[in-house]
């Protein structure tokens, strides 16, 4: 017979109560995750899905990719650092376009389709193999559709959609590096010269990132390499957004591990005499703490599906501008480790029963 | 009485008391505060005998069937129950004992709010190891019909009568068809004709299951529904042969 779940059930209320609390709880840990998630991401996109292990930029640049002007020349002295399979300049700006959604900001990315550094997250269409060819993150944006440069009206030709390969929460689209260049001669006809911003680097199978990114820095004067997620945790605000919407989850989390814990331990010493009882007509201490883990393990359960179905009704209530969707690793993830640390909780209640004497029940006082 | 001497006739066969407890002696605390709840006490008890125990309030009684029923370790002496040495057991031993093999009332009845009077029978079955639920579900059944509960059945015990928990203590010591009965009080909290009925029911119960039933009382009527009396005072004990009062009533 499951005492744990008959009791549950003869106390809806209370359970109910409790369920409700840890829901609310796990919601706002799901909730504020997959916001952060979606924010980074809509930050740091184009740099953390590109084709690439490694990104050169230039020393002075800071660790920022908007801060780096590298000579066009250095691409083939980082193809010639030992452990470089391919190396593909990539060049970044910020300009006005006639977008779906009207006229906006876009990032505009050059890249050579040939080398390493082509977008990631290709979800329809091909990338761009001719001139004013683009593949887009853009909300929208259908294959066969332009988007038209401003105020140059150069129309270029939706090829292909992609997907998490936003850049500083703004739209992107992705052209070859003669396309880029003809872009900006055409808005600045006097420019000498046009810089690359940093170059993709594949490494040879085997290498280690992390290694060639320091001999490359070594080798080529002027440049600092990057492996792709150090670059990506280097992009300005990335840090201090995650670490702010860390302490955020992580502080909820820990208040409701805290609430299941405290709640357990005042209603098992509610039910010490109960306890005694069960344990002095022949209950084993194993027994009860068993049913200790059940009520934990199905207050987690139902607290998490109704916190789900709120996270789901919340992300279609709420149309933010960037692209978010609930991660099912994540719930999983999240739900888990609420469960895992809400029984860790519950030992403050199973130390209480394990120090019961069974005696006491008899009234020998 | 007639069982008596058939369960004499079994003894000298067997030459073996079901429980013998012997030289048992308790101590509560150490030092200067040390209590002697139970002094060197010492009984045996046949298979379907009902023996009842007396004594003023604080004389041990309920500290001797909690030592008999497994619930503490005598400081010194011995018990066996049938073939077990309940003196010698561990912690988790004493604990399947307490399950499969003795039925205590205590001395407040004592019930699990949360559940019905049948679940309450229900949960101590299937505390062995080896336990079948639909036996049980019928024999809590019968019990409840035997103990006139079969309508209360489904009621938690807030909505029953101080007597109506009693007798589903009782059922619930009955459940899993223990060996040895131990009865703290059963009378306290009832009238004398509820009274004098449970303690029909149990000592029928003894006789016609072949158990071994210890009872402690202060109501010297009940006396006469027993095989043998004990009297205990100042944790000493000792066997009344019926005919002197009692001391301290
Ligand atoms: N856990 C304990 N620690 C210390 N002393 C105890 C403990 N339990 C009982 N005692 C003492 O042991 C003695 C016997 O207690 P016990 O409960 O066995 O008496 P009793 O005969 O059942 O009394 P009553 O009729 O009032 O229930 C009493 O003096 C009591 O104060
Ligand atoms: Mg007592």
């Amino acid at each position: 017979m499951n005492i744990a779940l008959l009791e549950m059930r003869r106390a809806k209320l209370r359970f109910g109560l409790l369920s409700v609390a840890v829901a609310l709880l796990v919601f706002l840990v799901l909730f504020l995750s997959t916001l952060s998630g979606a924010l980074i991401e809509s930050f740091t996109g184009a740099i953390k899905n590109l084709n690439a292990d490694v990104l050169v930029y230039s020393s002075s640049a800071r660790d920022n990719i908007q801060g780096s002007r590298l000579n066009p020349t250095v691409t083939a002295q980082v193809a010639d650092v030992p452990g470089v399979a391919s190396a593909g300049g990539i060049a970044t700006t910020t300009t006005s376009a006639q977008l779906p959604s009207g006229k906006g900001d876009l990032a505009l990315f050059g890249f050579d389709p040939n080398k390493a550094g082509a977008p990631g997250g290709l979800k329809e269409g091909r990338l761009p193999s001719a001139t004013n060819e683009t593949a887009v993150d853009i909300a929208g944006a259908t294959i066969g559709s332009t988007i038209t440069l401003l105020p140059t009206n150069i129309p270029l030709k939706v090829v292909g959609i992609l997907s998490g390969a936003q850049f500083s929460a703004a739209p992107t689209a992705y052209v070859d590096l003669p396309s880029y260049q003809a872009a900006i001669k055409a808005s600045n006809p006097n420019v000498p010269f046009i810089p690359l911003n940093a170059i993709a680097v594949q490494t040879e199978p085997g290498a280690d990132p992390a290694t060639v990114a320091g001999q490359i820095a070594k080798a080529v004067p002027g440049t600092t390499g990057y492996t792709i997620p150090d670059a990506v945790a280097k992009i300005p605000g990335v840090s201090s957004v995650s670490q702010t919407f860390g302490i955020l989850v992580g502080m909820t989390f820990v208040i409701s591990i805290v609430v299941i814990g405290f709640f357990f331990l005042i209603l098992t010493v509610q039910k010490m005499r109960v306890f005694t009882l069960l344990r002095a007509t022949g209950a084993s201490t194993g027994r009860l703490a068993r049913s200790v883990i059940v009520q934990i393990t199905a207050v987690v359960i139902v607290a998490s599906a109704v916190a789900v179905l709120l996270v789901w009704g919340a992300l279609k209530g709420a149309s933010s501008g960037i692209p978010v969707s609930l991660d099912p690793t994540l719930v999983l993830g999240t739900v888990f480790a609420v469960w895992l640390f809400s029984l860790a909780a519950g030992l403050l209640s199973i130390r209480r029963i394990r120090s019961i004497d069974p005696a006491t029940a008899a009234g020998a006082r | 009485m007639t069982t008596n001497t058939a369960a004499e006739a079994d003894v000298q066969k067997t030459g073996r008391p079901i429980l013998e407890v012997l030289n048992v002696t308790k101590t509560y605390g150490e030092g200067h505060t040390a209590v002697t709840a139970v002094a060197d006490a010492s009984l045996s008890v046949e298979e379907g005998q009902f023996v009842s125990l007396l004594g003023p309030s604080g004389s041990g009684k309920t500290t001797l069937i909690s030592m008999i029923g497994g619930l503490l370790t005598p400081t010194s002496g011995t018990i066996r129950l049938g073939d077990q040495m309940v003196s010698d057991m561990t912690k988790k031993e004493l604990t399947s004992l307490r399950a499969e093999r003795v039925g205590f009332v205590f001395q407040s009845s004592n019930l699990v709010p949360f559940l019905t009077a049948r679940e309450n029978l229900l949960y101590v079955a299937s505390l062995p190891k080896n336990h079948n639920r639909k036996v049980a579900a019928k024999r809590a059944d019968e019990l409840l019909g035997e103990l006139g509960l079969s309508d209360r059945a489904n009621n938690i015990p807030e909505k029953l009568s101080g007597g109506e928990r009693q007798r589903v203590a009782i059922g619930r010591a009955l459940m899993n068809d223990p060996d040895l009965i131990l009865v703290d009080e059963p009378t306290a909290a009832l009238d004398t004709a509820l009274g004098r009925q449970v303690v029909q029911l149990l000592a029928r119960e003894v006789k016609q299951r072949g158990k071994t039933g210890i009872m402690v009382t202060h109501d010297l009527r009940m006396v006469e529904y027993t095989d043998q009396v004990f009297e205990i005072l100042d944790g000493h004990l000792t066997k009344s042969d019926g005919t002197t009062p009692p001391a301290g009533h």
